[in-house]
């Protein structure tokens, strides 16, 4: 099989005299043409312009220490652990796909999956990097970890942020499992196809040798239908605990009981985002657009407005209670965050989170890949400021006025956050190049000519 | 394993492994397997692209113990979770944190199911890689070129020679009435060998042996004194020029680092001649002007506004007059001993010299604690300036004030 | 041709039904029930089906309506003999009031939920949810008796109803703008309406389907269902505040309308179960809801078992943890003198045992087992009720016939409602055009 010199479906159709090979032939020779397309390497050099920035930012970090950002008293916690929450927050998404969509047994899912849990690992591994490097010596993570030392301490169970190193492990292992597992069959494919030794080798070994027989699909299955039954209530749980970081603290604007389902469904709303945000370009470049069709990106933007809706029931929620209280403090907390110092930061939150996914309600536009691109990154916006508002203006104003203060992040700061995009991204491109990108076995098994009817039923 | 390269080399005939018929449409193989299994064969298995739709059914595969498996899988992580709780938290180290009990279940439940669905979910991997036989390096189908279509568009059936019904004239006939695209026999693998390359044996044997001298280093380690330091990779000012309560001296003859202040000695720094900078006193009075260090500026009122807001204001009032929160509410408790703070803007404290304030922050008075300790000299300087201004405020008229602030000067 | 496994039920693939045995898939056929063969209706072709509940329907209804009066009746009677001048009887019928408008609240965000996602395989469900949603009207009748004497400024269980008590409260006094009777009643009107007019569209529309088969009428119930579930989420949220959360005006929780809503959809899910087993009984619909149906109203009944449990300890541990008196005063009093026996109760029994009961896909693809949890979720949902509210009125929790009375009294009248309007109509939409795929439905 010789690879194909052009990925693009519209001048070089897929070879193959059936749906399946044509399938196979669309995705595969993604990962074995000899140059990806030219706009991959145009993204690949920005995604790497910035992952150096963030190995300089990062590596200035750890000499100079935790001075060099802006996190001051009162404001104690500013953008790394914004941007931890952000990144996290993203991830969900890719695992809503794979397995609450799988639940619920919506074969459109099979078009996106792959790329998106892919998306779920790689904003997984970019928030892990924040808690570990924003704790002044950073050279002292296993402090977490409950492992037998000298001091013959343990790590204090009782506090929210040691649920987030077992929730955020958890959640990294078991989305890497579940990608993994569902990848197997594909690199099996990509084994069979391979026309050079090392490729052979290297994706036979990763295939761990599958050859499709069906005693091996009937346990794989069970075991799929499992892990998505785990990772459903895991996904849940995850940015739950995340938000338990705030929730259980007194701070008026953090404490209050609905900010678990709150921040789920602000995850799987901002992470939906950036899974559209990176539908569009993938599609357009990578030649699946017959795979990623129209239906697909606007079914997520349906999702987009469900979720999006269910943000902004949980922040109108959080404001007549904030009344109905009576509590002084949580009526200000409010009136403070609207009309306060960080009003900017509140209303872009508004405008991006509530207002524009509404635009999604008109057909023409979440018809539109453009639009979609566009939204999506507008509501990824969002969702980074509702983070910031949330912990900054909560904490920059909180019981004693004499304690106000105003958070001004610094240049690293900023640098560090654009950094992370690039590491994303980095580990994004390289996955589009040499892994399959969209899950073969699955869109085949979903495929119309798949569903065969023995004759004697 | 590619299809093209692998061929038998040895001479003589390979024995035969099975027989592999090819079905190019699902309805094709699930008609077939129905067959082959109504015919009683229990050695055979079937090879598709993904999992067709009813195959399990049409060859008789039955339920796996898999999710058994996992749900053992789970309980266990929920028992470690507990398990590890428990007895760090509660029988290791006993600490209190914010009044929460020793065994928290409230607090402890977020990890107890992340662990469990973390033991899970591994498990659900694991087992189905071990159940699956994998990973399964080589197979006699190898060899068979068309078989790599296994894996794109092709469905495929394999009867084992090794199953008892195998006769292969009887089985061929068989496959061919399922009307298949193609019927091919297959070898069996005779080149490529049982055993495990030796390189993989002794890369395994040496990076395990290699992987139990840190943990060995460690226990050594642990259970061993010795006369040197750690190595300390990150200083991080960890060994500072400087004497600790507990170190040696050897510029003393008793050798103590913790001894009183030698007679006749101050400390750099501590000499702090400027008495009217830091006791607030000239000429054997109390200033009654700002000290020169004190930049009489706007920075400074502003630093003495927000001073005085932290540490004056609860108990004098954000006015100065004596009416803080603090002394609002020990007034409503009524607890008869409370001496409400002074009324800063009466007029004798307006008289007061600039040095006696400074001298009853640092160092208190009646019931009012001294300051000095937590409040640097410039700010309380600043804090004067800023009293100075508040006194003015409240003794002003109207009369006096420009007419854009409502004066009617 | 069959196979030993095939069953009677629907018209499936090859799907893997080796886990019942075939006695527990015959539906149970009383020996009352005569199977009108002429009722029978061919939905599609090679699948025929009883689905008119015809006389059924009139006896149930006399039947249920029966019970409801006197049930309630006997209630009453027995909050008089309190001699508190019917505070504890309010208290006991406003939790069962509360199971009743889970119930019906419930039924209406399921209707609508299945045209929002266009979902096929419930359509074989949709018409009995669509006519218990309908019951909103019965529902506001049945409100009367905690409206009216908040109307009257009687604090029987809410102490912002008493001008007097509001004057002295400064919580209340500062509520007052939201907590009020007269809005209150305004607000109740206007969730009533709502969901009066959102059920009544979804109904009718539905039914107008079976007779004319228009293409256009399903669109045009999923463009109306985006819109209204938010201000079915909206109303839902609020009624639960109004009623339940104010019941304790000083206490407050932003998450409590989700704890309601789980509530809510697993009483539908239940109530699905229980009303299909029913009229399977009855010889109806024998054919059209198979294993697999069943399995998925299990799947969703485990699946908010565990939501419900998530949801109630965010609540709980968030309000534990930070210990704020103000929030934690009402989670004492649910510790205290007795009630802890309460609360450990619904941690066992609204969730643990339910959720290995039904961890299985035996035990949700079994009628029997599905059932037994069907009553048991109900039954935990009614005592999850009554710890929000009763411990504002009694100091130990105490059962009482009374209780029980008001419950059944209640969810009789839910179905005696939903029995009349379901008498004349068929029991499944006939015309949906997902109907097909419904029948033939097969779980993963």
């Amino acid at each position: 099989m010789a690879a194909a010199t052009d990925i693009n479906p519209f001048v070089n159709p897929p070879a193959g005299d059936n749906a399946f090979a044509r399938i196979t032939d669309n995705i595969s020779r993604i990962a074995e043409v000899d140059k990806p397309p030219r706009a991959w390497y145009i993204a690949f050099a920005a995604a790497l312009g910035l992952l150096s920035l963030f190995l300089v930012s990062v590596g200035y970090l750890f000499w100079e220490g935790i001075g060099i950002y802006g996190n001051m008293m009162p404001v104690a916690w500013g953008f790394p652990i914004v941007n931890f929450v952000f990144w996290i927050g993203i991830g969900h998404a890719g695992t809503l796909i794979s397995a609450i969509l799988f639940l619920l047994r919506q074969g459109w899912r099979t078009a996106i999956n792959r790329f998106a849990e892919a998306m779920t690992i790689f904003a997984v591994i970019c928030a892990g990097i924040f808690p570990g490097i924003h704790i002044g010596r950073p050279w002292l993570p296993y402090y977490m970890m409950p492992i037998p030392n000298q001091m013959e301490m343990w790590p204090q169970f009782r506090s929210p942020l040691e649920w987030d190193i077992f929730a955020v492990s958890t959640y990294a292992t078991i989305s890497i499992v579940f990608w993994y597992m569902g990848m197997i069959p594909d690199f099996a494919t990509f084994r069979d196809r391979a026309t050079t030794f090392w490729r052979r080798l290297a994706y036979g070994i990763v295939a761990m040798g599958w050859r499709g027989s069906s005693r091996q699909w009937h346990r794989y299955e069970r075991a799929y239908l499992l892990l998505a039954a785990l990772a459903t209530p895991l996904v849940l749980s995850v940015h739950s605990v995340v938000s338990f970081d705030f929730a259980t603290s007194q701070i008026p604007g953090w404490h209050t009981t609905i900010f678990p389902p709150y921040f789920v469904a602000g995850a799987i709303f901002g992470g939906f985002a950036m899974v559209v945000t990176l539908a569009v370009p993938a599609r357009q470049f990578f030649g699946l657009k017959r795979i990623i069709t129209i239906k697909h990106l606007e079914l997520m933007n349906k999702v987009l407005i469900a979720t999006g809706l269910l943000v902004g029931y949980a922040y109108g929620m959080e404001f007549f209670v904030a009344w109905y209280s009576g509590n002084e403090y949580e009526v200000f907390t409010f009136v403070n965050r609207a009309f306060g110092p960080y009003a900017w930061a509140y209303w872009t939150m508004i405008t991006c989170n509530v207002v524009s996914p509404q635009l999604h309600w008109f057909k023409s536009v979440r018809t539109s890949p453009l639009a979609t691109l566009l939204i999506g990154m507008v509501i990824n916006v969002g969702m980074w400021f509702e983070r910031f508002v949330i912990i900054c203006t909560s904490l920059a104003r909180d019981f004693l006025p004499s304690s106000w203060g105003y958070y001004i992040p610094t240049m690293w700061d900023f640098m560090t956050l654009a950094g992370s995009f690039g590491l994303f991204f980095t580990l994004f491109l390289l996955f589009c190049r040499y892994l399959p990108m969209v899950a073969m076995a699955e869109v085949k098994a979903f495929h119309p000519a798949a569903h065969a009817h023995a004759e004697h039923h | 394993m590619s299809h093209d390269e692998k061929t038998p080399e040895t001479p003589g005939p390979a024995a035969l492994h099975g027989l592999l018929a090819e079905y190019d449409t699902p309805a094709g193989i699930l008609a077939a397997s129905q067959k082959i299994r109504d015919a009683g064969y229990s050695r055979w298995d079937t090879f598709t692209p993904f999992p067709v739709h009813g195959i399990d059914k049409a060859m008789g595969i039955k339920m796996t113990v898999l999710p058994w498996i996992v749900l053992g899988a789970g309980l266990s992580g929920l028992a470690t979770a507990i398990a590890l709780q428990w007895y760090t938290n509660t029988f290791d180290y006993k600490w209190l944190i914010s009044g929460k009990p020793f065994f928290s279940i409230p607090a402890n439940v977020p990890i107890m199911f992340e662990l469990t669905v973390l033991f899970a979910g591994i498990t659900a991997l694991v087992a189905m890689l071990v159940l699956n036989n994998l990973p399964l390096p080589s197979h006699p189908l190898d060899f068979v070129r068309r078989f790599a279509r296994s894996t794109d568009d092709r469905f495929f059936l394999l009867i084992e020679a090794a199953d008892p019904k195998f006769d292969e004239e009887s089985t061929k006939a068989l496959l061919e009435g399922t009307h298949p695209a193609a019927v091919e026999t297959v070898k069996e693998d005779n080149v490529t060998s049982n055993k495990l390359p030796k390189v993989l044996i002794y890369g395994v044997v040496i990076l395990t042996v290699i992987a139990t001298v840190p943990f060995a280093l460690a226990a050594k380690a642990r259970h061993a004194t010795s006369k040197q330091t750690r190595i300390h990779a990150v200083l991080d000012m960890d060994a500072q020029p400087k004497y600790k309560a507990q170190r040696r001296n050897p510029v003393y003859a008793d050798g103590r680092s913790t001894r009183l202040p030698d007679p006749d000695t101050v400390a750099v720094g501590d000499l702090r001649e400027d008495s009217h900078f830091y006791r607030g006193k000239m000429n054997g009075g109390w200033a009654r002007t700002f000290p020169p260090q004190v930049r009489l500026e706007d920075a400074t009122m502003k630093r003495g506004q927000e001073r005085f807001g932290i540490y004056c204001q609860p108990c004098h009032g954000v006015g100065g007059e004596g009416n803080g929160m603090v002394a609002k509410r020990a007034e409503e408790l009524q607890q008869g001993t409370w001496v409400p703070p002074t009324n800063l803007t009466q007029d004798y404290l307006r008289q007061m010299a600039v040095g006696e304030l400074f001298n009853t922050i640092t160092n208190g008075i009646r019931n009012m604690p001294a300051y000095g300790p937590q409040i640097t000299t410039e700010d309380r300087w600043a804090i004067i300036m800023y009293l100075r201004a508040l006194q003015r405020g409240h003794a002003s008229k109207t009369a006096g004030l420009p007419p854009a602030t409502g004066g009617t000067n | 041709m069959a196979t030993a496994k095939k069953t009677s039920k629907g018209k499936g693939g090859g799907s893997d039904r080796k886990d019942e045995a075939p006695s527990s898939a015959e539906p149970k056929k009383s020996p009352k029930a005569k199977v009108d063969d002429a009722a029978l209706q061919t939905l599609v072709p090679g699948v025929s089906d009883n689905i008119r509940l015809g006389g059924e329907g009139s006896a149930l209804f006399v039947k249920a309506a029966g019970i409801a009066v006197v049930s309630l009746g006997i209630a009453a009677a027995m909050g008089a003999s309190q001699g508190d001048d019917f505070r504890r009887f309010s208290h006991s019928y406003l939790v069962a009031f509360a199971v009743g408008l889970a119930i019906s609240a419930g039924f209406l965000y399921w209707v609508t939920l299945q045209h929002l996602v266009n979902s096929h395989w419930s359509v074989v469900l949709r018409r009995i949810a669509e006519v218990f949603a309908a019951n909103a009207p019965v529902l506001a009748v049945l409100s009367l008796p905690i409206v009216l004497p908040v109307l009257g400024g009687q604090a029987l269980i809410y102490d912002w109803a008493d001008h007097a008590k509001v004057e002295a409260d400064h919580l209340l006094h500062h509520k007052a703008p939201y907590l009020n009777p007269t809005f209150f009643a305004i607000r109740m009107i206007f969730y009533f309406g709502f969901w009066t007019l959102l059920s009544r569209f979804f109904l009718k529309g539905s039914l107008r389907l079976d007779e004319t088969g228009g293409a256009e009428i399903i669109p045009s119930m999923r463009r109306v269902a985006g819109p209204a579930m938010i201000v079915w989420a909206l109303t839902l949220t609020f009624c639960a505040v109004d009623l339940l959360m104010s019941v304790d005006a000083h206490w407050f929780s932003t998450i409590f309308g989700v704890y309601f809503f789980a509530s809510c959809v697993l009483c539908v899910h239940a109530m699905l179960t229980l009303t299909v087993l029913w009229l399977q009984g009855k010889g109806r619909l024998v054919k059209s809801v198979t294993v697999e149906h069943f399995h998925d109203v299990g799947k969703m009944l485990f699946a908010f078992t565990v939501f419900w449990a998530y949801v109630g300890f965010s609540q709980f541990m968030l309000i534990w943890y930070a210990n704020v008196p103000e929030e934690t005063a009402w989670f004492k009093e649910r510790f205290a003198h007795g009630w802890a026996d309460v609360s450990w109760a619904l941690l066992f029994g609204h969730f643990v045992f339910p959720f290995f009961g039904m961890l299985s896909r035996h035990i949700k693809r079994n009628r029997k087992t599905l059932a037994f949890f069907a009553v048991w979720m109900l039954a935990m949902v009614y005592l999850d009720m009554y710890w929000l509210v009763m411990p504002n009125v009694l100091e130990n929790p105490e059962f009482a016939l009374m209780d029980v009375f008001n419950v059944l009294g209640i969810v009789s009248a839910l179905i005696a409602a939903a029995a009349q309007r379901a008498k004349s109509i068929n029991l499944l939409p006939t015309k949906d055009p997902r109907l097909a795929r419904s029948l033939a439905f097969e779980n993963i």
